[in-house]
């Protein structure tokens, strides 16, 4: 025991007091009670978050007392009728667990949900008042017929930017994009990865040449560093992938991979 | 004393989700919370950007404060930095410091970023979409550190409570096998306190125990017992001892057991010694051999003795101690002490820092003597006035001592030498003037025209000057304007006779005295009347009765006035008018006695005799009550002194009378 644990030492030395067991039990005993009452008396912000951490220990108790009871279930079924029986094979029941039951159902339900388990089949449609913002220009500020881009936007490398004149479309900095988060559907990880470009956007074609990236639309990122192989055996760099996230109001692109 | 490696100062180190409910409702306490969709979009985003930077800047602050307080390995002491890579691991320490850092970093950034991505919102569900994405991403940050949180705690709890070794100072370390007599005879020499048992290993850590000897302050350092082995098999625990004596400057205590109680033969526990020798490089190191109650010295067999007495010839003395019976710790410890103080005043003396006790501060100061780079000699200068004026100081000293006897002059008194240039002190002047003197204050003005010293300031009031308001001749045109009424006066100007000779104005002239008349009988009368009748009553009321047409008639008739109808026909329009509003009640109010209830016991018990008796059973009731003074009926009673609704639930504004 190291020098300055003097509460240990004096444990060690003269033992607890003589109704700790008793008290510990009480306390024990009384804590529902203590919780119960902070739960009443909280308020505000901090109400919340106890709430929100108890409800879910309680979920997950739940869901524990359910697991056991699946468990520990035990019911019989009836054999379905097979003609006639011999006497000593009457009032035969076979007996099952309700794991087994409880298993089966949900991999019918996994299979189900499987079924549809493509990343995002229908999009809301984006307006073109939603994605452009009228620029005025001209001296007095009367012409209305530069737009800017108040999405997202993929801008390839070697873009650049055509006189102010004739620039019909500015695509801010601070929105353009270069990498993405895509989660690989089965293997369940997320790897940052650098787009290669934006292969459609479901909401209209300009969005797609302009490079407008809103949810759900078709990216092509560079997998090299996956190490992802062909049948044949060549490396695969570039692969789809569909955005599952509004990347304009999260601030960063998240999508999934298409295999 | 070892102020310098005070671990204990170290803040709590929170864990990660703590820190994270910690600095978001800190975020949320300390921004403004209150925003509405209409308002600019630039003060939205200000809103929101604000909620961002301050979280960053909280969590920043947080995680400086970790980054600072924790010790850094290569600025600490040698020893405690070893102690600390064998207590804790070098490598995982620093990764832990190193995550903490990188995660500020990492949260500058992302805020940064965040703050960036806010400045192209253009709707508030956006802004708010951000700052969302923002405050998740920087706060996942921190559960990700989540370990190193936890590790730093526990190094923090752990720090803290290790024994303050200051490395510097006379320090005398205790080592040897495990069970020889160490922490026994730390024990008898200090009040430290240490376990003592009888097994091996009883002794885990180091321990710290300070003695005074030679009115110093003396540490002694009970060290976990060493085993004789190479340096890459010794665990923790003995790695702590090899760290102490590896990095201390200290006398060196090699403890032995003579009795070989401890499992281990003399010549075992010699070439552990001499196994662990390179560690005593430069030390004083001193044998105990512990245990000489249970077997002596002379009793050893020759060839153990031999090998003791082949170390005393190198130098190594050995003292026979015993820690049961205290025979021999004393000697011991004063010569440990004695040899670390001989070792540590040579080494001072070679540092050149002493050389005498009184002249050691004169050691310390350095006077520079420029290297002289001709033959000219460069006298300090003197300025020629001065040797004169010293001269003069000289003599009028003599003077002074030579007229002793004469009561010196009050100028002498006063001040020292002066010459005849030195401007006099007014004090002087005024006690040569004695009398005549007059405080002059004006005449060391400095003016550019010396001669306006003496000229008169205006005084100034409120901001006008008070000259401006005086006028000299104020007296002369007094006096005019008095001699003018005089001549009025006697002119007769004021008499004037009002006496008009027009008829009309003396008719109008007697009906006023008329008048003026009458009102005086009329007072006179009243006046009788008063005294006769006393208090008549309201004074509505009487003069209700008087006012009657025809005394109007008859009264003003009496003074001339004609009140005929005809004559007042103007009125009558006003009199056919009718009243308007509520009539006025004249005279006392009709009396009305109230319909009262009969009393209470009454309407209960309308029977008299029933009522008798039940009286009679309510006295009989009390009387107990009523002798042991206990609260009856009839006493005051508050049904619920502190009603439950009052002092229950939250109190906000307002909510004192009510809840």
């Amino acid at each position: 025991m190291p020098q300055n644990e003097h509460i240990e030492l004096h444990r060690k030395r003269h033992g607890r007091r003589l109704d700790y067991e008793e008290r510990q039990r009480k306390k024990l005993a009384r804590a529902a009670h203590d919780r119960s009452q902070m739960a009443k008396t909280l308020r505000g912000h901090k109400a919340k978050l106890y709430h929100k951490k108890r409800y879910s220990e309680k979920v997950e108790m739940r869901k524990l007392l359910k697991q056991h009871e699946e468990k520990e279930q035990k019911n019989t079924v009836e054999q379905p009728d097979k003609g006639a029986v011999p006497a000593y094979l009457l009032d035969r029941q076979q007996q099952t667990t309700g794991t087994v039951l409880s298993n089966m159902i949900k991999q019918k339900r996994k299979q189900k949900a499987g079924k549809f388990n493509v990343p995002i089949p229908q999009v809301r449609a984006v307006s073109d008042a939603e994605a452009f913002k009228v620029v005025k220009t001209g001296k007095t500020n009367r012409k209305g017929w530069k737009r800017m881009v108040t999405k997202v936007t993929f801008v390839g490398e070697s873009f650049t930017r055509k006189p102010a004149k004739f620039e019909r479309f500015i695509r801010p900095m601070g929105l353009r994009f270069k990498k993405a988060h895509v989660t690989h559907p089965e293997l369940q990880t997320t790897f940052h990865l650098p787009i290669v470009g934006v292969k459609k956007n479901p909401s209209s074609q300009m969005y797609t040449s302009l490079g407008v990236i809103t949810k759900g639309t078709i990216i092509e990122v560079n997998v090299s560093e996956l190490g992802m192989v062909t049948q044949g055996g060549k490396v695969v760099w570039g692969k789809f992938a569909q955005v599952t996230n509004n990347p304009e109001n999260d601030g960063c692109i998240n999508a999934v991979l298409l295999v | 004393m070892t102020s310098m490696y005070n671990f204990k100062r170290i803040t709590v180190v929170p864990n990660a989700s703590e820190l994270k409910d910690v600095v978001l409702s800190k975020t949320q306490r300390k921004t403004p919370t209150v925003v509405h969709r209409q308002y600019s979009i630039g003060r939205i985003r200000a809103f929101y950007a604000r909620k961002i930077k301050f979280l960053q800047q909280t969590l920043h602050d947080k995680l400086t404060q970790i980054i600072n307080e924790f010790p850094k390995m290569e600025e600490i002491h040698p020893f405690y930095s070893d102690l600390m890579n064998i207590l804790y691991d070098r490598d995982h320490y620093k990764i832990a410091l190193g995550q903490m850092n990188t995660a500020r970093h990492l949260i500058d950034g992302i805020a940064r970023e965040y703050v960036r991505l806010m400045k192209y919102a253009d709707s508030l569900y956006r802004c708010k979409m951000l700052k969302r994405a923002a405050l998740g991403r920087m706060v996942k940050l921190l559960k990700r550190q989540k370990s190193s949180f936890e590790y730093l705690e526990q190094v923090r709890q752990h720090l803290s409570r290790l024994p303050s070794i200051d490395p510097a100072t006379r320090t005398l370390i205790l080592c040897g096998f495990p069970n020889v007599g160490k922490s026994s005879f730390i024990n008898n020499v200090t009040r430290a306190d240490v376990e003592v048992q009888p097994y091996a290993f009883t002794t885990k850590a180091l321990y710290v125990g300070h003695l005074d000897y030679r009115f110093l302050r003396w540490q002694v350092i009970d060290t976990p017992g060493i085993l004789d082995q190479p340096l890459e098999d010794r665990n923790t625990i003995e790695m702590q001892a090899v760290t102490a004596l590896a990095h201390l400057k200290a006398s060196v205590l090699f403890m032995m057991d003579v009795s070989e109680q401890c499992d281990r033969t003399i010549e075992e526990q010699l070439h552990l010694f001499e196994s662990i020798r390179p560690l005593f490089a430069n030390k004083p190191v001193l044998i105990g051999l512990n245990k000489v109650d249970i077997r002596h010295r002379a009793d050893l067999p020759a060839e153990k003795a031999a090998l003791l007495d082949q170390l005393e010839k190198e130098g190594i003395p050995i003292v026979e101690t015993s820690t049961l019976t205290q025979e021999g710790i004393m000697s011991l410890r004063d010569r440990a002490c004695d040899e670390l103080l001989a070792q540590r005043v040579e080494a001072k003396i070679q540092a050149k820092k002493i050389t005498n006790v009184e002249d050691s501060v004169l050691n310390r100061v350095f006077v520079a003597y420029p290297a002289p780079r001709d033959e000219k000699v460069r006298a300090p200068f003197v300025p020629p006035g001065l040797a004169a004026k010293r001269a003069a100081k000289k003599v009028a000293a003599q003077n002074a001592m030579e007229v002793d006897d004469v009561p010196t002059s009050a100028m002498d008194g006063i001040g020292e030498f002066r010459d005849e240039n030195t401007r006099r002190l007014e004090r002087e002047i005024e006690l040569a003037m004695e009398d005549d003197y007059i405080l002059d204050l004006k005449k060391h003005y400095l003016l550019k025209n010396p001669e306006e010293k003496y000229d008169i300031i205006p005084e100034i009031w409120e901001g006008h000057n008070l000259s401006d308001f005086v006028d000299p001749e104020i007296q002369a045109k007094l006096e005019s304007l008095l001699h003018e009424e005089e001549l009025l006066e006697k002119a007769g100007e004021y008499e004037s006779d009002l006496d008009s000779d027009d008829e009309d104005t003396k008719e109008k002239m007697q009906l006023a005295l008329q008048i003026r008349e009458k009102e005086k009988l009329l007072t006179l009368e009243h006046a009788v009347n008063k005294r006769i009748a006393g208090r008549v009553g309201s004074r509505v009321h009487t003069r209700k009765r008087e006012r009657s047409m025809s005394r109007l008639e008859h009264e003003l008739g009496e003074l001339g006035v004609d009140v005929d109808t005809k004559k007042m026909k103007n009125l009558q329009g006003q009199c056919a008018k009718p009243q308007l509003g509520k009539k006025m009640k004249i005279g006392r109010s009709r009396s009305l006695s109230a319909v009262r209830p009969a009393p209470r016991d009454e309407i209960a018990f309308p029977d008299e005799e029933k009522r008798a008796h039940v009286n009679k059973l309510r006295t009989k009731a009390m009387r107990g009550l009523r002798r042991e003074a206990k609260k009856g009926e009839a006493d005051r009673h508050v049904y619920d002194l502190k009603p439950k609704h009052l002092f229950c639930g939250k109190r906000g504004n307002g909510k004192t009378d009510w809840r």
